[in-house]
């Protein structure tokens, strides 16, 4: 139903899938290009100082020669555990949390305010407590990356739990299926589609988290790095340390991708 | 038909209804409501769905249901299948008293009710999952029962891969599969086309016709409730009554030719005029 809907309005656009898609390539291949083009000749021109944009070779050149040196790996490898541990713990408390608000009202009607308020501050407030109550060391990273990165889950595994159609739980109840049957066979089944777009934006977040965590108080860290080398204005190394974060980022994010695909194989919108 | 060899040799414990040649059954009721009542609140509101309805439903017959919309059908079928409790009076299922769903009863909505991340088969095996039955021999009848509703070779698709049609004889081959006394029918075919719909109606009469199955249908086509049943219960608007019973002499089993008999017309014509005397009042 929905599918020949969107079959019907993407007609036109489908009858030559092969070349629609390479079209929409190649502009973005171009657009990346005059970007480029843009980074390297506009602080070459002087149109920009070098302090505030530096080339884009230079950039390239600074990335580089950052990641070949001996102590890129500690910081990489330290920020990138902060960012796993955080999403991973984040996603299962906002796991868990999600599911025990959507299956039991009571706690939902009671601690729901709460969740709300919660949400309400703007999390990043916490960063110079959390270093204060578990230290400089990995710690207060992860239980930033957590305390950003576990809402969206929560949000999402309720709202997919509670959104369930009547005429399903109607069918299992029929059948006199148990509370955990309906949960396993029908609830948490089709709550997957929009618990898989929590826990992406988690990822996100957590990557966020770690990073503020790591620019309020560090001494190891991509974040530490970032902060060390825009205090001694080395403007590329800063450019090429923001690469690396995005490629962790862009990285995870193909990752959960890929497997919300395989996992949730029956999407409707798996075209799109 | 082979069809009916299947079914009959998985259902065989469930035959043996007995009608006459009007096609009415002569056995003791299997489905009865006393006074049955249902009052839904909104907000302040009363709503009375359903006013002291008392029905008896022999074995293996085939019950339907018409009225306007809000008339209490649909409530009447989910306080028969036991999935809310009645505000007062009883249904007995076979002389016992409903207090919740049992599993001699199947119940099938208007949508197909499958779940997507499940293959045909799996769909169909999802009762007999949720009763813990051994899956291996069930297996087998899923097998059977898909062949008999023509998805043979649709048994390991996904919902999505099948037109609406496909889907609900999925959902038809799901209930049949854990062989149900009873079939409670909301409307099931009402979101499909003329042509598929009296396709569908024909292979369910066989069916349940070969399995000894009686059935509340709920239907808001006359012409439908008539060529189904053996008696159409033709009911009030809120608060929901019945307000007659037409009994459907044409014989069985029935063919789509007995539509244009004069008999099949007359019949029509009394439900409908049940219906707007019901109305005018």
């Amino acid at each position: 139903m929905a599918n020949e809907r969107t079959d019907l309005t993407a007609g036109p656009a489908r009858s030559k899938p092969a070349s629609g898609k390479w079209r929409y390539r190649a502009y973005s291949i171009a657009i990346a290009v005059v970007i480029v083009l843009i980074w390297e000749l506009a602080p070459a021109f002087g149109l920009i100082h070098e302090i505030i944009l530096p080339r884009f070779s230079d950039t390239a050149w600074a990335l580089w020669t950052l990641v070949n040196q001996d102590f890129f790996l500690r910081h990489f490898t330290v920020t990138v555990r902060e960012i796993l541990s955080g999403f991973v713990l984040g996603t299962l408390i906002g796991f868990v949390l999600g599911i025990a608000l959507a299956v039991w009202p009571v706690v939902k009607k009671v601690t729901y305010p709460f969740v709300v308020a919660f949400q309400s501050i703007p999390k990043i407030v916490f960063a110079p407590l959390f270093i204060a109550w578990f230290g400089f060391g990995e710690t207060s990273k992860v239980v930033m990356a957590i305390v950003i990165s576990f809402f969206p889950v929560l949000i999402n595994t309720m709202v997919g739990l509670e959104s369930v159609p009547q005429d399903a739980r109607t069918l299992m109840r029929s059948l006199r299926a148990t509370p955990l049957q309906i949960f396993w066979k029908v609830s948490l089944p089709h709550a997957l589609p929009i618990i898989s777009a929590g826990v992406k934006a988690a990822l996100t977040f957590a990557v966020i988290g770690a990073i503020v965590g790591e620019f309020v108080g560090a001494s190891v860290g991509l974040g530490f790095l970032l902060e060390l080398y825009n205090q001694q204005l080395r403007i590329d190394r800063v450019y090429a340390v923001i690469f690396v974060l995005a490629a962790i980022g862009a990285f995870g994010y193909f990752i959960l991708e890929w497997l919300d695909r395989k996992v949730i194989f029956w999407r409707d919108d798996n075209n799109s | 038909m082979e069809l009916e060899k299947q079914l009959s040799t998985h259902m065989a414990s469930t035959q043996g209804a007995e009608k006459d040649q009007a096609g009415l059954v002569s056995s003791a009721p299997v489905v009865e409501t006393r006074a049955l009542s249902k009052i839904f609140w909104v907000g302040e509101e009363e709503i009375v769905a359903l006013d002291r309805i008392d029905l008896t439903v022999g074995k293996g017959e085939f019950v339907s249901f018409v009225g306007p919309s809000g008339c209490g059908k649909s409530t009447l079928l989910n306080l028969v299948a036991g999935l809310f409790p009645a505000s007062s009076g009883e249904v007995l299922l076979l002389g016992d008293p409903v207090v919740e769903p049992s599993r001699r009863v199947g119940f099938m909505f208007q949508s197909p009710v499958l779940l997507p991340w499940r293959t045909v088969e799996s769909n169909v095996l999802l009762p007999a999952e949720v009763f813990g039955m051994d899956l291996g021999e069930k297996r087998r009848h899923a097998r059977a029962v898909i062949e008999a509703v023509g998805l043979g070779e649709f048994a390991n698709a996904y919902p999505n891969q099948l037109s609406g049609g496909m889907q609900q004889r999925v959902a038809l081959a799901r209930v049949l599969t854990y062989e149900p006394e009873f079939l409670l029918m909301d409307e099931p075919f009402g979101a499909l086309d003329e042509f598929t719909r009296e396709a569908m109606n024909l292979e369910l009469l066989r069916i349940v016709q070969s399995a000894g199955i009686t059935v509340l249908f709920v239907t808001h086509n006359i012409g439908e409730a008539v060529f189904m049943s053996d008696r159409v219960v033709v009911m009030t608007p809120r608060p929901g009554k019945v307000s007659g019973i037409v009994d459907v002499s044409l014989p069985q089993p029935r063919e789509i030719r007995m539509m244009h008999d004069p008999v099949f017309a007359d019949l029509v014509f009394e439900v409908r005029e049940i219906l707007e005397q019901s109305r005018g009042e």
